[in-house]
């Protein structure tokens, strides 16, 4: 019964997801993009990350919270929030960092302890190049991002650690319509290493890609969908493949005034396998939905 | 295992810190004058050579302050009520770029890149 809701409801989502998609290139249709500014790419596609570097000169400061929800039993959520200062010292480069907080509400999940929890839990810093720019002729903008992060808090578990996180990625957009359809894709190595409070050292890694696409409706709205696939490995050198899984979901971007945002995205997982479960998805590594939402102010 | 994520993290920033951020500010830059009067740039179509650096001098001649920014040229400046900004920009690629006065959606221009 459970499962058959929780198909129920991927489809009810899935259903309003390309309700909304069609209904809104209707209503973009009728309106006039080439009226309206150009879109900083970099929050239009959800959890995939746009080339956007912002403006020289530009500082933001920015809320961004990760829950990720549902595990094979028990009841499992889960988030962690990014409180985030970012700046872009020059044409090509930017710079964020910040403090990171979590929260763990796990019961009855297998291979988890059960906790009620909040805690500040690390730190991180990105750094962006922006590799290709998109002119008026070129209409693919490429950007490459490092972003080492460590934790006191494990993500899953929430336990007491000390993890360091080296995520690389590559973020690219394509304007398909100008001021009017972007895809996004984006290319994901994610290496970490993790000393448990038993002195226990585990070493695993994240390799995948996602692509997205996205419709501006209105100058300062944007809606679309996105997919990615996600590997899992207990090695950072890809060396012992555990499992992976397919998430697909629903973006929302929208700008309240031309210096504040929002950015909205609901990612299910759709496919995925454990190595050594016959069972289908992968909700060991992975979850059964994340979701995002971010609030940034620029100034 | 640590440590060596540690030194993989220095030289990443080591290596960004190295990339070619201005590689043409060597080169003589192209100035490029705009007023800015009653809400509106004049001109508001400017041309420049393309493959060198380019300095705007925005003079606002209005009596409020306005905020020179473009995403594709990626600045912004705001000029105070009756003065002069001066933005540096890369050399850009053949192309058109706008810009606009953040602070009056009305305002709109555009460097042609040839």
């Amino acid at each position: 019964m459970r499962l058959a809701i929780q198909s129920g409801w991927c489809h009810s989502i899935a259903l309003c997801t390309a309700a909304s998609f069609f209904w809104c290139s209707g209503a973009a249709r009728a309106e006039d993009a080439s009226s309206w500014k150009d879109i900083e790419t970099k929050y239009i596609f959800g959890f995939t990350t746009g080339s956007g570097i912002g403006l020289e000169g530009e500082k933001e400061f920015t809320v961004d919270s990760v829950g990720r929800l549902g595990k094979r039993d028990g009841h499992y959520a889960a988030t962690e929030t990014k409180y985030e200062f970012e700046f872009t010292p020059t044409q090509f480069i930017q710079i964020e960092f910040g403090a990171l907080g979590s929260t763990h509400h796990i019961g009855g999940v297998s291979d988890l302890d059960d906790r009620s929890q909040f805690a500040l839990s690390g730190a991180f810093a990105e750094f962006r190049y922006l590799a290709i720019e998109r002119t008026s002729s070129n209409p693919l903008a490429v950007t490459l991002a490092v972003e080492p992060t460590v934790r006191r808090i494990d993500e899953t578990s929430g336990e007491r650690v000390r993890n360091f996180e080296f995520e690389t990625t590559i973020n690219a957009d394509l304007e398909l319509m100008r001021n009017r359809l972007f895809a996004g894709f984006n290319l994901l190595y994610e290496p970490e290493v993790t000393r448990t409070a038993m002195g226990d050292t585990l070493r695993e890694a994240k390799f995948g890609g996602s692509a997205a696409l996205s419709l501006r409706i209105a100058s300062n709205i944007v809606v679309g969908g996105e997919v990615w696939y996600l590997r899992h490995y207990d090695s950072i050198g890809l060396s012992a493949f555990t499992g992976d899984a397919v998430m697909l979901g629903p973006t929302l971007y929208i700008a309240f005034t031309p210096k504040m945002f929002m950015t909205a995205a609901w990612n299910t997982q759709v496919g995925g396998r454990e190595i050594g479960n016959p069972v289908s998805l992968n909700l060991a590594e992975f979850q059964r939905n994340r979701a995002r939402l971010k609030f940034a102010v620029e100034f | 295992m640590l440590i060596l994520m540690k030194k993989l993290t220095l030289a990443a920033i080591c290596a960004i810190a190295m990339l070619p951020v201005f590689p043409s500010w060597a080169q003589q830059a192209t100035e490029v004058q705009v007023s800015y009067s009653n809400g509106q740039f004049q001109p508001s179509e400017l041309r420049a050579p393309a493959d060198k650096p380019i300095t705007f001098r925005v003079k606002n001649l209005d009596a409020k302050a306005m905020e020179f920014e473009s995403k594709s040229l990626r600045v912004e400046k705001v000029v105070a009520a009756k003065s002069e900004g001066v933005i540096n920009v890369r050399a850009l690629k053949p192309g058109r770029y706008e810009f606009y006065d953040d602070f009056n959606e009305k305002a709109r221009g555009a460097l042609v890149v040839q």
